[in-house]
């Protein structure tokens, strides 16, 4: 198991010199000079380059690399060309109200849609099944927007369940005063594509010869769907979670500029708005970094649920 | 639901007490030296006002901070030598930490300023737990850190070339790398503690509203050197002597800024003389002779969506905000506000901004630029085959006025009676480009007289009002039969690509930094080619008549150099006027003596809100 993880960590070099590579020619390609927005309306050639030189854009790309990498490694990508405010502690202080948001998010979204999965499968072609995928097919075909505007307006405005927007200091106040309608919105998108694909992996196992057997065996429909047919359906469950987690890393940014949540999604958008690089850069290698990590977090995890996977 | 409510209800009333803890506290922190003075700021802990910036802060170094939100706060912590006074139009410039008006020399080149005495800086750990005095010294510390070539201010140009040796040390710190604040200077004269003689190398009549922006606003010392950052910034450590102070422990970055009274500051007495109109005799009779600030604690909460901050100001969630173009007509109608907001007491105050949208054609581009007569033809007939009212409506929501002077409405120079020579005329212009040989080919598109295409690129920052924009242009090019092809990109971009003159043609926007028409003149002056004369524009004889009126103070003299100079433009149609964009400002009914100040954003010292229920 040890010498396996090595090696899957010793891969990821090759992977991340080429996510390296990828962003820092690509930023450099179509990032916009951000000298031209930091010197101000009344700029002129020379306050731009001194700019240029303070920020290091004049060097040659070789020397801008080299410095970038040197950033990776020691986790230290400087501060943001916009606000002066340190790079470290915006990904840590934006961080923190993006998972209150989209941590739940996701659990319920997994739990809600497997329990549900699970519950219409067992009923394919019955009317609630067909409902439930229309329905599903609905609100799949409906804007993520729509949901936050009409949500927004009758839930929070018309009906005042819920602040309209806003965030506060206690982790409490903002899970479920602020939060509490921006993850039922979020759960209203989420839950639908989730549910129809659990489903389809739930139906491949309801016909396998194990769960005939053990209706024969007389073991309780409610056993072989929560434990059989369960089990057995995780794997591809747990790569569909797995490969959604990074995201959690840079937010939701719809849903943090609606309600006005001080997350990582909203500074990102912001940053690449302003070409604001280190935050760019810092931000796309962590989640390139966090994909692969939850990649190999998911291999483990199928040997978990199932020990005839073998881990070579 | 019933649990959210009750929750929703527990932090409200929570909050409520929070804000007299939070005032409390900091009136508590204050360090024993300051004990002994009692706290002379009048503002009520329980006069809590929320208010909402559209986008994020930046930070509060009023050195470094650009944007127009950071800039509100930092108006109310750093104090300027001199400010506006809060009702007169046009503009007026009034002492603030400045004893009285700068005394002025005839030939204008030497400005001598009293500062008040007794000014204190809130306290700070940089002061080692003593009393710190405002002093001239630290005048002349924030107008040399202003040229710091370390710090890369976006306000350098503020002072560039102004004061006699200020640029000399500049030039030098960038030899050694080392800006040499110890260094006096024969241009800023330090006569005693509170007096500051500012010597200049050429006349200026507007240094006196120089000293009223911003970013002239005074920094100690003590605290830029203890908490700067490697390019000398402090954005996150505001310490001034203005009525608020940012409560640091609950600003949340890029979302929530919460202002507390300073209570060492020395308070005023509303004491300014508006106009006639109903709504400034309102602001009189409600605010005359109160002590001043009155707001105990600002809510500042960014919300970067249209729709949030609507229905945030409709559930009373915030006091007052912006309505900005595409908001506008759910709350006004022709300007004026709907019955139903009328009748919950929302009150609205509305200015155009002191601005002026340009639409300029590149006078150095092969197909634009040049002074021949047909290149003159070609330009002026586009002019005036663009109906502006028609992008006003269509773009803004009719959420804007049409200007026919380069110098817009509130600021000084502005002339109401200015008759722009080039009005909509489709007709005229297709009959100027018929009669200069620009011929329609059986595409239904001119060419160029010599019978090469003529194909345009108009350029429009990226995004839903720029697409607008090229749409409403692209109708107008194709009613005098001209090729246009759109070109959205970054802001970043078309920045680099028009301080080089490598844009053909754009929408371009400039806000007053001062509100003197000279701010506006300026952007047609050749040598600021590069730098804010976008349209690249150099006309000799305009530029003769701007050196000219550099040297006259505002004033008929003056007026009559401007109109000039408008004709000249005219007649060459370098550019032409567009629009100023008004700003509407809802408030609550709570809201007391209100009113949009054209230059001042954060207004929050001259006004009044009901006690927090």
């Amino acid at each position: 198991m040890t010498a396996y993880i090595l090696r899957r960590l010793w891969q990821m070099a090759p992977t991340m010199l080429g996510v390296i590579l990828l962003v820092f020619f690509l930023f450099n390609w179509v990032g916009g000079d951000p000298a031209y927005i930091l010197a101000g309306k009344m700029s002129n050639a020379a306050q731009i380059a001194n700019i240029r030189t303070q920020l290091g854009i004049d060097q040659p790309y070789y020397v801008q690399l080299g410095i970038f990498i040197k950033q990776i490694v020691t986790f230290n990508f400087g501060t943001s060309w916009s606000t002066g405010e340190a790079i470290s502690s915006i990904i840590t202080t934006r961080l923190g109200p993006s998972l209150t948001v989209l941590v739940p998010l996701t659990i319920l979204e997994t739990l809600f849609a497997i329990a549900l999965a699970l519950g219409i499968a067992f009923k394919r072609g019955s009317l609630t099944d067909r409902s439930v995928m229309v329905a599903c097919t609905v609100g799949m075909s409906i804007s993520i927007l729509v949901y936050i505007i009409v949500g927004q307006y009758f839930f929070a405005y018309k009906l005042g369940l819920f602040p309209v927007q806003g965030w506060g200091n206690s982790f409490a106040e903002n899970l479920f005063k602020y939060s509490a309608l921006p993850i039922l919105i979020g759960l209203a998108v989420s839950v639908a594509p989730s549910l129809r694909l659990f489903r389809t992996f739930v139906l491949d196992e309801v016909n396998q010869d194990y769960v005939r057997t053990a209706r024969a065996k007389g073991v309780s429909e409610s056993r072989i769907k929560w434990v059989h047919v369960l089990r057995n359906a995780s794997i591809p469950i747990i790569t569909h979670v797995m490969s959604n987690l990074p995201a959690l890393l840079v937010g939701s940014f719809l849903i943090e500029r609606f309600f006005s949540i001080p997350g990582i999604g909203r500074e990102v958008i912001a940053a690449v708005d302003s070409s604001d690089f280190p935050l760019i850069k810092a931000v796309t290698v962590y989640v390139a970094a966090a994909t692969m990590l939850f990649n190999l977090l998911a291999d483990l995890l199928y040997q978990a649920v199932d020990p005839r996977v073998q881990l070579k | 639901m019933k649990s959210q409510s009750v929750i929703h209800t527990f932090f409200k009333k929570y909050q409520r007490h929070l804000s007299k803890i939070a005032l409390a506290a900091s009136l508590i922190s204050v360090s024993s030296s300051q004990l002994a003075v009692a706290a002379t700021n009048p503002a009520d802990p329980d006069k809590v006002l929320k208010w909402v910036f559209n986008v994020a802060e930046t930070g509060f170094d009023p050195g470094a901070a650009k944007d127009l939100y950071s800039n509100g706060v930092n108006y109310v912590i750093f104090e300027t030598l001199y400010s506006y006074d809060y009702l007169a139009s046009p503009v007026k410039l009034i002492p603030r930490a400045a004893e009285s008006m700068p005394e002025v020399s005839a030939d204008a080149k030497t400005y001598t300023i009293k500062l008040k005495k007794g000014i204190y800086f809130t306290p700070d750990d940089a002061f080692n737990g003593k009393r710190r005095e405002l002093t001239m010294a630290d005048y002349i510390y924030t107008l040399k850190r202003l040229m710091d070539p370390k710090l890369s201010s976006p306000h350098s140009w503020l002072l560039s070339g102004k004061i006699v040796g200020l640029d000399e040390l500049a030039e030098l710190a960038k030899k050694t790398n080392k800006f040499n604040y110890d260094t006096k200077i024969a241009g800023l004269e330090l006569v005693d503690k509170y007096t500051l003689r500012i010597h200049l190398t050429r006349p200026d009549f507007n240094l006196g509203l120089i000293l009223a922006h911003n970013p002239t606003g005074a920094v100690a010392r003590e605290v830029i050197e203890k908490y700067q950052d490697l390019q000398g910034q402090v954005m996150s450590h505001p310490v001034g002597t203005g009525p608020y102070m940012v409560a640091l422990d609950e600003w949340v970055r890029g979302s929530k800024i919460i202002l507390l009274a300073n209570p060492d500051y020395r308070g005023d007495v509303w004491d300014f003389k508006g106009g006639a109109s109903p709504e400034d005799q309102k602001i009189m009779a409600a605010m005359k002779g109160k002590r001043m600030p009155q707001i105990g604690r600002i809510e500042i909460n960014v919300m970067i969506e249209d729709q949030s901050r609507w229905l945030a100001f409709q559930g009373g969630e915030i006091d007052i905000f912006e309505l900005e173009g595409p908001l506008a007509p759910q709350a006004l109608d022709s300007g004026k506000l709907k019955p139903a907001l009328v009748k919950k007491g929302v009150q609205l105050s509305r200015i155009p901004d002191p601005e002026t949208s340009i639409y300029y054609w590149n006078m150095q581009d092969p197909v634009w630029g040049g002074l021949s007569k047909e290149k003159i033809a070609l330009r002026r007939s586009v002019a005036l085959a663009h109906n502006i009212q028609e992008e006003i409506d269509i773009v803004y929501n009719g959420n804007a006025v049409k200007l026919d002077y380069p110098i817009p409405p509130g600021v000084v120079g502005y002339d109401a009676n200015y008759k722009n020579s080039i009005q909509y005329n489709v007709a005229a212009a297709n009959a100027l480009l018929d009669k200069f040989g620009y011929k329609k080919g059986p595409d239904g598109f001119r060419t160029l007289p010599d019978g090469k295409p003529l194909e345009i690129r108009y350029t429009a920052r990226s995004g839903a009002v720029g697409k607008l924009q090229t749409e409403v242009w692209k109708k107008t090019y194709n009613s005098i039969g001209i090729n246009m092809k759109e070109d959205l990109v970054q802001f970043s971009e078309m920045l680099k690509a028009e301080k080089s003159c490598q844009l053909q043609t754009r929408n371009s926007p400039w806000i007053a930094d001062y509100p003197d028409g000279d701010n506006f003149m300026q952007l047609y002056y050749g040598p600021n080619i590069g730098s804010t004369n976008n349209g690249c524009v150099k006309l000799p004889e305009y530029d003769k008549l701007y050196e000219e009126s550099q040297k006259l103070p505002p004033g008929e003299e003056r007026d009559a150099l401007y109109h000039k100079m408008a004709r000249i433009m005219e007649v060459n149609t370098a550019q032409m006027m567009g629009f100023a964009r008004y700003r509407n400002m809802l408030a609550q009914a709570r809201v007391i003596g209100y009113k949009k100040h054209p230059i001042i954003y954060g207004e929050w010292m001259f006004f009044d809100v009901e006690k927090s229920k």
